[in-house]
């Protein structure tokens, strides 16, 4: 037995570097997963991406080909051990796709905890590592030591692993069609920009020249022939039929952001979580995962012009005629007069009256008639042409003048009229110069007129006249609170002993 | 310097003693001053009618129907007895013209002025607390101005406009600080003289609270207790204030009483009087607790003073105070018990509860002790009719 089970609150451990956790787990710096071949590393990193964030293990990620004394190769994957709950999801996972996993600080590395051990185990004893050896883990009943034969970056793997095709992926619903990737050959061009300028399609375009020409032309995508430019655009809201006609069309492809930096073609999908690695893809630069093993890196931010501006144009220099010379002119008028006429329809309801001035008397005495309420709703305006009266509600207390209707918001025509042409409100009132704030009053005599709303006042306080009123004197008959007295000590000055008594003597015994 | 008369001395002494306002003292008063003053004080009637009316207003606050008051000689002297009292605090009077003689036979003549009958006399009683209310509210305000190169303080006296001159570049500052009471009548060669006069105004005595004033002589008081209207207004101003400690103070300072009363050998009609007006006054603190949810739940109020245990801060005469309705229970019941209390089921068992967590706070062997001093005095006549007070809560 190399292991021996670690007790709840163990502190001390013959495994160099390792302590227990809050939870009480033994952990050392790192852990490290071992798997027979390169494909468990990349199951693993495939898991790992998209449960958890793959980011915050970047910083110590190592990747390390490692052989045993008798030369059999094995893969080291080397993750920092951040908590237990990382290393207890490492160690799932590593479990699942046939690895074991194993922590410790810097050779020796002991078995991570598991079912039959749950704070971890500790090793039985430590011995040298023979030479050349880079570091040694302790299983249940073996120690095998490793050395290092060979290092892989994460950012390289990455870039190495072939995209999968997604059964049925390439139908992408609404949200997802928001915003794609278009990588068009250039001959393709001008048409694929027509296209979807015609179809409403908004976008940006920009061309992509690759840096290394030799190194293009080598690898070429599938439709691009011999020129290794090609025109990449962003557009929006794509509409299903145009992705379905974009993905059939040789020269086309189509891709879908999934990070700020990063785009996958549609219908394929990257290995590794690509949105949980965002620190090994950086941000000054784009990057386009196409299907067969192709990565572009395209310098960043991306610099795309309007595809709005980018559609032909016809020139014709030849024949080009002279502009029109033309002036505005306002249009003949019919000059039709807008008259009152009786209405053909039913009674409105009375909203105003107009009495004459020569019954101002007959107006006043009816004031001291009118109930509260009237008094209060009524508003009111004396003018030239006679007494406006307004009411908010019905106006039917009022039998002096003449009573208006409100053929449209502050239009007031007689009772029982209604003006003809019988145009609908807004001509009326443009024709009228009419507008918000304003009454137009139509009287069956004379030409109508207009007063601004804000003359009409409340008929309640036009009625009372100023009144004398005598001021009275309001006297506090409450007590006032006493102040509290204040020595004020005036000059003593000299002053006789006369009138003063002897004080008695007070003798003992008295 | 001009002879006083007495227009000028009701007008700058006497009526804000009453009102409140600016208390002129000026040179002291002889008898012989005292004697002019009561022949003249027929033709000052202008300023005797401010001083009565203003006596009125105090008196509208106590009584419902004021007596009618006319300042009269022995009023008159008590007012020259106080005012010739703070002449001795007087800045004037401390310096090297007067001396202590001169310092003594002002104290003897004020102490002579003072020495009026006492009075039993329910208009008197009331005219002279009217005249004396605010004696323990007296102040004075010492300005201290002080500015670049030194300081100077003028106790009761206006700085001179020289001093406070160009206060920005002399760097004047003023401050104003109110001595009371205690720095004006509680001397040493004033206090006889105060002493004296507050024997004569019994009420002001029981309405006034000054940790500073002299011991109250119950035998000189008790008949106010008789008074039922007088009683009340005593009884509600004694446990005015709403902050515990406040409350207690002034109740605290007659149960004090009360006990030196016990040791001297006074009638046994004023001792069931006294008695029974402080257990009201206890009753009435259980009263203002009826509010609480549980009749049985403890009192904040005994929480607050009695809590802290003996020798706590418990000012002298509280733990008797709340001891002695437990004490009256076992040696006269009718003065334990205010009238009217086991009329409302809800009042009784507040009340219960309150003697219950008296006695568990003050201790069983002080209410031994209370009981045995009181069976001295109640022992015999403690089943006879009792000539207590009859005052109802209201």
């Amino acid at each position: 037995m190399a292991l021996e089970h670690v007790a709840h609150g163990q502190s001390r451990f013959m495994t160099p570097g390792v302590a227990p956790d809050p939870r009480g787990v033994v952990l050392g710096r790192f852990l490290v997963v071992v798997f027979p071949t390169l494909e468990g590393v990349v199951s693993w990193l495939r898991l790992y991406s998209h449960e958890a964030s793959l980011d915050e293990l970047v910083a110590g990620l190592e990747i390390v080909r490692v052989r045993t004394p008798l030369m059999s190769r094995e893969m080291l994957l080397r993750i920092p051990a951040v908590s237990s709950y990382a290393g207890d999801r490492a160690a799932r996972l590593a479990r699942l796709v046939g690895g074991s996993i194993y922590t410790g600080t810097a050779k020796h590395f002991v078995k991570y905890r598991d079912d039959r051990s749950p704070y971890g185990y500790d090793a039985v004893e430590i011995g040298a590592l023979p030479p050349g050896a880079e570091l040694m883990v302790h299983g249940d009943d073996f120690t095998q030591t490793y050395s290092r034969e060979g290092e892989l970056s994460l950012a390289r793997l990455l870039f190495r692993l072939s995209l999968r095709r997604m059964p049925g992926a390439t139908r992408l619903s609404a949200e997802d069609r928001a915003d794609l990737v278009l990588a068009v050959a250039r001959g393709l061009g001008d048409g694929v920009i027509r296209y979807l300028w015609r179809n409403k399609c908004d976008g940006e375009v920009g061309l992509v020249a690759p840096k290394n020409r030799s190194a293009a032309t080598t690898d070429l995508g599938p439709g691009l022939g011999a020129d290794p430019s090609y025109l990449l655009m962003r557009v929006r809201n794509l509409p299903a039929r145009i992705l379905e006609l974009f993905l059939g069309t040789p020269g086309i492809d189509v891709f879908r952001p999934v990070s700020d930096n990063v785009a996958v073609a549609v219908g394929w999908a990257h290995p590794v979580e690509l949105a949980s690695v965002a620190s090994l893809l950086p941000t000054d630069a784009y990057h386009v995962f196409w299907p067969g093993d192709r990565v572009d890196v395209l310098a960043g931010p991306l610099e795309l012009s309007r595809l709005a501006d980018l559609t032909r144009i016809d020139l014709e220099l030849e024949g080009v005629r002279e502009p029109l010379q033309g002036e505005v002119v306002a249009p003949d008028a019919v000059g039709v007069a807008l008259r009152l006429a009786p209405a053909s329809g039913l009674a409105r309801r009375v909203s105003a009256t107009l009495v004459p001035l020569a019954q101002t008397a007959h107006f006043k005495r009816l004031v001291y008639l009118l109930p509260p309420p009237a008094l209060r709703g009524l508003r009111v305006a004396v003018t030239d042409r006679g007494i406006v009266v307004v009411a908010s509600q019905d106006l039917d207390v009022i039998p002096l003048g003449t009573l208006l209707t409100e053929l449209a918001p502050g239009i007031l025509v007689p009772i029982g009229m209604e003006v003809v042409p019988r145009v609908s409100p807004e001509v009326l009132a443009t024709a009228l110069g009419h507008g918000a704030g304003v009454l137009t009053v139509f009287t069956p005599s004379g030409p109508p007129f207009q007063l601004p709303e804000s003359k009409l006042a409340v008929l309640e306080r036009r009625t009372v006249a100023q009144l004398d009123t005598d001021t009275i004197e309001v006297r506090d008959v409450a007590l006032s609170p006493p102040g509290d007295p204040t020595v004020v000590n005036d000059p003593l000055g000299s002053f006789a002993l006369w009138g003063f008594p002897e004080p008695e003597p007070k003798l003992l015994g008295e | 310097m001009p002879r006083p008369d007495v227009a000028t001395f009701l007008d700058r002494f006497v009526r804000p003693l009453v009102a409140g306002g600016e208390v002129h003292v000026s040179r002291p008063l002889t008898s012989v001053d005292l004697a002019r003053f009561e022949a003249d004080l027929g033709s000052a009637t202008v300023a005797l009618v401010a001083v009565d009316e203003a006596r009125t207003e105090v008196l509208a606050e106590l009584v419902a129907r004021p007596p009618a008051l006319v300042l009269d000689a022995d009023e008159l002297a008590l007012a020259v007895g106080l005012h010739d009292a703070l002449v001795l605090a007087h800045p004037d009077a401390d310096g090297t013209l007067v001396t202590d003689g001169m310092r003594r036979k002002i104290a003897a003549a004020a102490l002579r002025m003072v020495s009026q009958p006492l009075s039993r006399d329910r208009t008197r009683v009331l005219a002279r607390h009217a005249l004396l209310h605010n004696l323990f509210d007296l102040g004075r305000a010492d300005v201290t101005v002080s500015w670049w190169t030194g300081r100077a303080r003028f106790l009761g006296q206006k700085p001179p406009l020289r001093l406070r001159a160009w206060k920005g570049v002399r760097r004047v500052r003023e401050e104003v600080a109110r001595a009371g009471f205690d720095e004006l009548l509680a001397t040493p060669d004033v206090a006889p003289v105060i002493a004296s006069l507050l024997r004569r105004t019994p009420l002001t005595q029981l309405l006034g609270v000054s940790a500073l004033a002299p011991p109250l002589h119950w035998e000189d008081a008790v008949f106010l207790l008789r008074d039922a209207e007088l009683a009340r207004a005593v009884a509600y101003a004694a446990i005015r204030p709403d902050e515990p400690r406040a409350q207690i103070a002034a109740p605290a300072r007659m149960a004090a009483a009360f006990e030196q009363m016990l040791e001297r050998s006074p009638p046994v009609a004023d001792v069931r009087a006294v008695a029974a007006f402080l257990s009201h006054i206890a009753a009435l603190l259980a009263m203002a607790e009826a509010h609480l949810t549980s009749p049985a739940a403890r009192s904040p109020l005994l929480s607050a003073v009695l809590g802290g245990g003996p020798g706590a801060g418990r000012p002298r005469g509280l733990a008797a105070f709340f001891a002695l309705p437990v004490a009256l229970d076992r040696v006269a019941p009718r003065l334990g018990a205010p009238p009217g209390l086991a009329a409302e089921a809800a009042w009784q068992r507040r009340w219960l509860a309150f003697k219950s967590q008296a006695t568990e706070l003050v201790g069983q062997p002080l209410i031994d002790s209370l009981v045995a001093r009181l069976g001295r005095h109640l022992g015999e006549v403690a089943a006879v009719a009792p000539a207590a007070p009859a005052l109802t809560p209201s």
